[in-house]
């Protein structure tokens, strides 16, 4: 359920909502108690409040304002277009001020990034074996810690995510050479992104196109491309996904390789089903890419996209005067991801009170985050990839093919321990090696310098109660509440 | 009775620094046994085993003497070793365990399950099974339901521990207001102290302290959540610091099987006397599009070794009168196997109804294999059916109310 959209407003303004700042005071005023209700009535009991919690977002936390200094909304923004920032990194962005800072993340193509790819472990694509998956994880949290293009990793999760593929079928080698598949088309043409993931290996053998033969069609792909990857369910019928399956017979994997090893595919014209097809009341002897042209187009897949690139970034439920916005902007610019992207870092929603603290953390946002703080070495990356398991995401092994549900579900007694405890772990294995830093230091690094009042003085307190506990203290800023959130 | 906030405050040392860890966890105990998760052994435990992706229902209770299910099936057909019940109707090859509980008459199997205008997205499909619902959607999960019921009769401790899952997340089945742990190992549920130069420094009170002022300083739905989460979370912890570690399996678990160690953990959790009365775990990887045969195999095999090693340990600890086990999944698959040695997604399946509470057999109308919808069974027994006769006949609960809706009962279960 979204949230009302906001069709009036206490300071009268011409100004459309995503040029707007949007308090949570507002939106209380303007209805969102309207979708409270509304929510109730949905309920099984009626007075069910974790129900309602889930779905209408908090109007009064004790952190208004908080974006008001620019130092605040560029950590903000690097918590959000990358993984967090060092102390050292934050201010190198905070000196260009924000609308470079945001510039810069955005076109990252011109930051060189070849002091990270110089520190990079290799990961051996031709070898008799596949790369362990402890190796391509341990690769892939290494750049999300040190790359110089923050946006660029931030924006292959977000892919990874939503098109899924999974260790779990699909080999490492072929995963690893989709993760460069994504990074590579970041934030580029959502329709070339999609023809190339209906031929790229992992998918293929993920969601069994592999297998999609002319007379023996196969399911699977055509189903999640429509269901998961463009315009969400209700848009199709069973027959529509019967016939995108004959599409998109055809491709194989290349080379005599096993099947999980095979990285690169081929099109085999006898394969291919030609016959006519009737998909989405058109006909034609369509192939998979013109399955993926049709379907792009879609307003459906339009406002899913933006939906899910907002949500990512900003905060869950937009409105859907927001979600409308971006998905014209996706459409003007015929599909292009990075458009959309930008319009998001530019609005005022994204700046605004509900955006602050609106998204938990991920494990991998909070382990990228803490490494950033304690520094680590390769064997520590791996480990640390590790250590994310038992928070609930496994890089390259999303639960199933809709990805990781997200949001609350990161949360329960069982992850909120292991994060707290990974913290204190990862502070006590830096040791010695950490640089001295006051409370205030960490504080305005970690949390922005603002927790809440009985936070403040634990945290003080520790310090006068450990006055020589630099791993302890550091311990204790990544163990807030407040750095759970994003 | 005192709040669980209370609870926590009295359970935990006042001193901030320099508290070494055992006496926490000493308190820990003295608190724990005041919340008497032990007071109630007779109390019934639901296991519940999903199949996450979409078992093959056709392929796990198998018609073999049907024609059509050869015609269907030229490649994925079991030709070979099934396990038979009847004249009709035999047990996948791999599932030697469940045969041997049918032969006790301890396995009930409910045929052709299902629901109106099926739904084929595993997600929407899964959302109607969890929430009882065909609409689906975000609401309780059914056992959420079950479990805040027992809270609202004062028939359990609101304690954390009533409803449990093996692995990271809490499964929507388990949604409600009534908190559930997702437990991934007893030993390692505890918040760890702080060593300052070997000495540990007690870190929960400060942090109950965080996360309680975050309550209403963070933003909602997170303030609450997060200070909710860590009170429970502390609760649980101290919980199982408190019982005698002494649970020793009276059976041999496979090894390198990730649903066995799930029931190895639920195992743990019921013969310590927890509370629990609801768990889950999950065995996925049913999607068998492609290659069917060796993953489908090796899936149910594993399951079933899991199981009957779940089955003897609990005979073991005297706890089999006490522990139901059933299974589902959110839909079957194709009648007709595709042409890359797997099966699409489909609708009506078999369910498993396992253990000493069960009055063994067959239950419902094995769907016709000629007389389909679109390529896929008819089902002839809702699943909401079989939910209100666990809930009604064994968890004596008020099943119409539950579901909200009235379904027939069921013979499933011993009285």
């Amino acid at each position: 359920m979204a949230d009302a959209p906001m069709t009036t407003s206490p300071a009268p303004t011409n100004r459309p909502i995503w040029q707007r700042s949007v308090s949570r005071r507002a939106v209380l005023a303007t209805g969102a108690t309207g979708a409270a209700a509304a929510a109730l009535a949905v309920l099984w009991k009626g007075n069910d409040l974790s129900q309602i919690l889930n779905h209408v977002r908090d109007l009064t936390h004790g952190y208004q304002g908080a974006l008001a200094s620019e130092r605040v909304r560029v950590a903000h923004l690097l918590r959000r277009a990358g993984f967090g920032a060092t102390r050292a990194e934050l201010d190198h962005y905070v000196s260009m001020g924000q609308s470079a800072a945001t510039e810069a993340l955005l076109n990252y193509s011109k930051t060189s990034n070849s002091a990270l790819e110089g520190q990079l472990p290799t990961i051996d694509l031709a070898g008799p074996t596949q790369p362990a998956a402890t190796a391509i994880q341990g690769w892939w949290l290494q750049r999300m810690v040190g790359t110089a293009r923050p946006l660029e990793e931030k924006m292959t999760l977000f892919w990874h995510g939503l098109l899924t593929s999974g260790l779990d079928k699909a080999g490492a080698a072929q995963l690893f050479t989709q993760n460069q598949l994504y990074r590579s088309m970041a934030l580029g043409n959502f329709d070339a992104l999609l023809k190339a993931v209906s031929k790229d290996p992992a998918m293929m053998v993920y969601l069994d196109t592999e297998t999609n033969r002319k007379g023996k069609p196969n399911e699977n792909y055509a189903r999640e491309l429509m269901e998961l990857f463009t315009t969400g369910i209700g848009h199709y019928t069973e027959d529509d996904v019967r016939e995108s399956a004959r599409s998109f017979t055809g491709w194989t994997l290349q080379g005599g390789k096993q099947l999980r090893y095979a990285t690169a595919s081929q099109f085999v014209p006898r394969l291919h089903d030609a016959g006519l097809k009737t998909f989405m009341g058109k006909t034609g002897s369509f192939t998979g890419d013109d399955i993926v042209e049709m379907l792009v187009p879609l307003r459906a897949t339009a406002v899913r996209l933006s939906t899910k690139l907002f949500s990512y970034f900003a905060y869950p439920n937009p409105e859907p005067d927001v979600v409308n916005h971006l998905a014209d902007t996706f459409q003007k610019s015929r599909y292009n991801v990075g458009a959309v992207v930008r319009e998001i870092f530019t609005m005022d929603a994204f700046y605004s009170d509900k955006a602050y603290r609106a998204l938990v953390k991920t494990p991998a946002e909070l382990v990228a985050q803490t490494l950033k703080a304690t520094g680590a070495n390769a064997r520590g990356y791996t480990a640390a990839a590790a250590a994310m398991a038992p928070m609930g995401q496994v890089l390259f092994y999303p639960p199933n093919v809709a990805g990781w549900p997200g949001g609350n579900s990161w949360i329960n007694s069982s992850t909120l321990l292991t994060r707290i405890n990974f913290a204190n772990a990862a502070a006590q294995r830096a040791g010695a090696t950490l640089s001295s830093q006051t409370l205030a230091q960490l504080s305005e690094t970690l949390v922005d310098a603002n927790v809440s009042p009985a936070t403040k003085d634990g945290l003080q307190a520790f310090v006068t109660a450990h006055p020589d506990d630099q791993a302890g203290l550091l311990f204790m800023v990544l163990a807030t509440p407040e750095f759970q959130l994003n | 009775m005192f709040s669980r906030r209370d609870f926590l405050k009295q359970g935990l040392l006042p001193v901030f620094a320099g508290s070494a860890v055992p006496s926490v966890f000493a308190n820990g105990v003295a608190a724990a046994a005041a919340d008497s998760p032990n007071a109630t052994p007779s109390d019934r435990v639901l296991v519940l085993v999903q199949l996450a992706g979409g078992n093959d229902g056709l392929n796990t209770v198998i018609p073999f003497q049907d024609g059509a299910y050869h015609d269907a099936r030229p490649t994925l057909r079991q030709d070979q070793g099934v396990l038979q019940l009847n004249a009709q109707l035999g047990l996948h090859p791999s599932l030697k365990g469940l045969k041997a509980s049918w032969d006790a008459g301890q396995l009930a199997i409910v045929q052709g399950v299902g629901y109106p205008n099926p739904n084929l997205s595993h997600f929407a499909s899964m959302s109607i099974w969890e929430t009882a619902s065909v609409q689906g959607g975000i609401g309780d999960g059914w056992l959420g339901r079950y479990l805040n019921y027992l809270d609202q009769v004062g028939e359990t401790p609101n304690h954390a521990l009533e409803g449990v899952s093996a692995g990271s997340l809490v499964p929507p089945e388990l949604r409600s207001k009534t908190p559930v742990t997702a437990l991934q190992s007893l030993k390692t549920f505890r918040l760890q102290p702080v060593n300052e130069h070997g000495t540990m420094v007690d870190v929960e009170n400060p942090l109950m302290k965080f996360y309680g002022a975050f309550k209403n300083a963070g933003p909602a739905p997170f303030g609450a959540l997060f200070d909710t989460t860590l009170q429970e979370a502390l609760q649980a912890s101290h919980a199982l610091q408190a019982t005698d570690a002494s649970y020793q399996a009276k059976a041999t678990y496979p090894a390198n099987s990730p649903i066995a160690s799930s029931l190895k953990l639920v195992a743990e959790t019921i013969v310590s006397g927890l509370g629990v009365r609801v768990a889950h775990v999950t065995l996925g990887g049913f999607d068998n599009h492609s290659r069917e045969k060796p993953v489908h195999d090796k899936l149910l095999l594993d399951l079933d070794q899991a199981l009957a090693a779940f089955l003897q340990d609990l005979q073991g600890h005297g706890l089999s009168d006490r522990v139901l086990v059933m299974t589902w999944s959110e839909f079957g698959r194709r009648v007709k196997e595709n042409g890359s040695a797997g099966t699409d997604h489909g609708t009506a399946a078999p369910m498993f109804l396992l253990g000493a509470p069960v009055k063994g057999g067959l239950y419902g109308q094995q769907p016709s294999l000629t007389d389909l919808d679109n390529g896929n069974l008819k089902f002839g027994t809702d699943f909401r059916t079989v939910y209100a006769s666990v809930l009604q006949n064994y968890l004596k609960a008020p099943a119409s109310e539950l579901l909200g809706g009235n379904y027939e009962l069921l013979p499933l279960l011993k009285a």
